[in-house]
């Protein structure tokens, strides 16, 4: 069958010109992470289309779809696997964007690979943010709620590009079949051509690992020693990284199924608080830290400088070393950057407002294993950093409201009791009763910070 | 823009176009064409309905509504259920509030308590008529067309 395929076409050369060239020895599984991001797209692929045919993009019948499918029990493995794919996706992605700054393989001659790979980085972010409206529930609506009102924000054509993604004012029926259509087409075509020259440019550069190499083999060096063949030396390395990332995924979907909650509820009977996905905190957090009117600058500043440093990236940065140890300032600002990210998201999953265990009342509380998870889940979102009254370290609870030892002389207790008008949560749900009584304990036991 | 310079097309005589520019134009203009009839398309999909375009739809009675309380009503619209708060006002009449908080449009709570209306994502705070009080929003809450007939309370679009 390959002679006769040969015969006709002359594969064999090319091929071998673009399997058998040398990699340094000893190559690195973080160079293999672009291929293990094209598995999960792959898999995302795969398991996108087996839920389109059994979802009904409608907002009368999207969640209802959803529904029937994961009554069946391979149905909402699926489901499950794309879900927990699209959390692999964007972190991969991202990973092998880390991995690529490091190696400085942005530099000349290969400028263009990592525009395409920026491409497909925003229409990864952009795929998991259409797809969390599809199952039109709870969670879903309200984040897209929110998120889509981020670039209202932007100056001048704000609210225009805000009703051209919902078509319309508010998120409807409307909306959802754009987000579908924008998910199952637009962004896959994008993806597919983005992916076409960044994959071809890797195919005809080479990886940047092995410039050195080759340099050396123009120079007359044998390389024979310092090398082992892509094919199917490193091929089989890359593919057994792609077998732990598979099952990963198979494991963590089974294990962690995903849940579909709640159909979507436009009018918010039951009072639920919005959050992003995770991979949105850092953003979500951010908004937290800068007051008022200078949310702008979370919203639509900081995301715009972004964008420009990702796309400009190989002309802003001058520095031809690609050398880790030359680079201290490029790679002292991306670390920063990172571990800036990190503690966002962080602090953010910490601060959503999440149901608590039941876990009755609580006789000696402490206030890092009891009191704070109360607050954290259930005040900060308006006693945060901004307001009044802050709940969000100890030191700012007991700036006023506590009286240590004598709860019901306590301001904090009276508003979450309701003895003092209004009742806090404002508008939300009140404490649970074993909720309160345990702070209750907390402040009569004095109110320490154990 | 001749091609081959020195060697004429057999059917050019010299005037007018020389037979490859013509090819060459046939070619960009109609893909041209065809590329603006469907940009054409795309277009009307980049026009999303004109705001306060919604329909005029009966969400309740009047004697439903009590004096300076704001009641939340339902506008079925679009496939869903859009929140509404309507107020019969003592000093301006009959008013209705975009229930969306105009910082990131979570929905925003009426607390009969304090009397005003309270965002739980950021503590955006109203008063009863969608005027700031405190929080991060940057402008009072939206209202939207609001007639009454008869007896019959009737809301429509967003007021830009």
């Amino acid at each position: 069958m390959g002679r006769w395929l040969d015969e006709r076409l002359q594969f064999s050369d090319l091929l071998r010109s673009v399997f058998e060239h040398p990699i340094p020895k000893p190559s690195n599984f973080l160079d293999y992470l672009g291929f293990a991001t094209l598995f999960a797209f792959a898999s995302q692929a795969i398991t996108g289309i087996l839920l389109a045919t059994a979802y009904i993009p409608s907002a009368a019948e999207a969640y209802n779809s959803i529904k029937a499918l994961q009554a069946v029990t391979l149905g909402s493995y699926v489901r499950s696997l794309h879900s927990w794919g699209a959390n692999f996706m964007v972190v991969l992605v991202f990973l092998h964007l880390l991995r690529v700054f490091y190696e400085g393989a942005y530099k000349k001659p290969r400028e263009l690979t990592w525009i395409m790979g920026v491409i497909l980085f925003l229409a990864t972010l952009g795929l998991a943010f259409t797809g969390y409206l599809l199952p039109w529930n709870q969670e879903g609506y309200w984040a897209t709620t929110v998120g889509s009102a981020m670039p209202g924000y932007i100056p001048l054509i704000g609210e225009y590009i805000l009703r051209i993604m919902r078509n319309g004012l508010e998120v409807t029926g409307a909306t959802l079949t754009r987000f579908y259509a924008v998910h199952m087409l637009v962004l896959p075509l994008i993806i597919l051509l983005a992916f076409t020259p960044h994959f071809f440019f890797v195919l005809r550069q080479g990886m940047s690992v092995a410039d050195k190499l080759e340099a050396a083999k123009q120079r007359g060096e044998d390389i024979e020693a310092k090398s082992i063949p892509f094919y199917p030396n490193v091929a089989l390395r890359m593919i057994l990284l792609v077998l732990v990332v598979a099952a990963a995924l198979w494991i963590l979907a089974g294990v962690y199924p995903k849940s579909l909650g709640s159909p979507a509820d436009p009018l918010n009977r039951n009072h639920y608080v919005p959050t992003p996905a995770w991979y949105f905190f850092g953003v979500y957090q951010a908004l937290k830290y800068f007051p008022g009117r200078l949310d702008v600058i979370a919203m639509v500043g900081l995301p715009f400088l972004l964008l420009i440093v990702l796309f400009g990236l190989p002309w802003i940065d001058r520095n031809p070393s690609r050398s880790p140890r030359k680079r201290p300032l490029a790679l002292s600002i991306a670390a920063v950057l990172v571990v800036g990210l990190s503690f966002l998201t962080y602090q953010g999953i910490r601060s959503v407002p999440k149901p608590l265990p039941t876990t009755g009342v609580i006789a000696a509380p402490s206030y890092k294993a009891d009191i704070d998870p109360i607050f954290q889940s259930r005040c900060v979102g308006c006693h945060g950093q901004s307001g009044g009254y802050s709940l969000d370290t100890y030191a700012n609870v007991m700036k006023k409201n506590v009286v240590p030892g004598h709860p019901n002389a306590s301001l904090l207790v009276k508003r979450i009791e309701g003895k003092v008008a209004p009742q806090m949560p404002l508008g939300l749900q009140p404490l649970s009763k074993d909720q309160i009584q345990t702070v209750k304990n907390w402040i009569k036991a004095g109110a320490k910070n154990n | 823009m001749t091609d081959e310079p020195g060697k004429r097309d057999a059917l050019s005589d010299g005037k007018g176009l020389p037979r490859r520019r013509f090819l060459k134009t046939g070619i960009a203009g109609i893909s041209g064409v065809l590329g603006i009839a469907y940009l054409g398309l795309i277009g009307r999909y980049l026009t999303p309905p004109a705001i306060g375009s919604d329909p005029l739809l009966p969400v309740g009675k009047t004697t439903e509504f009590s004096l300076d309380t704001p009641k939340l009503v339902v506008y079925k619209y679009g496939g869903i259920e859009q929140g509404v708060y309507v107020i019969n006002t003592s000093d301006e009449g009959w008013i209705a509030l975009d229930f969306h908080c105009t910082h990131l449009q979570c929905a925003v709570n009426w607390i009969p308590a304090i009397k005003k209306f309270a965002c739980p994502c950021h503590g955006g705070v109203y008063d009863m008529k969608g005027h700031v009080l405190g929080g991060p929003p940057p402008r009072p809450l939206y209202r939207r067309i609001i007639r009454v007939q008869g007896n019959s309370v009737i809301v429509g679009g967003r007021l830009a």
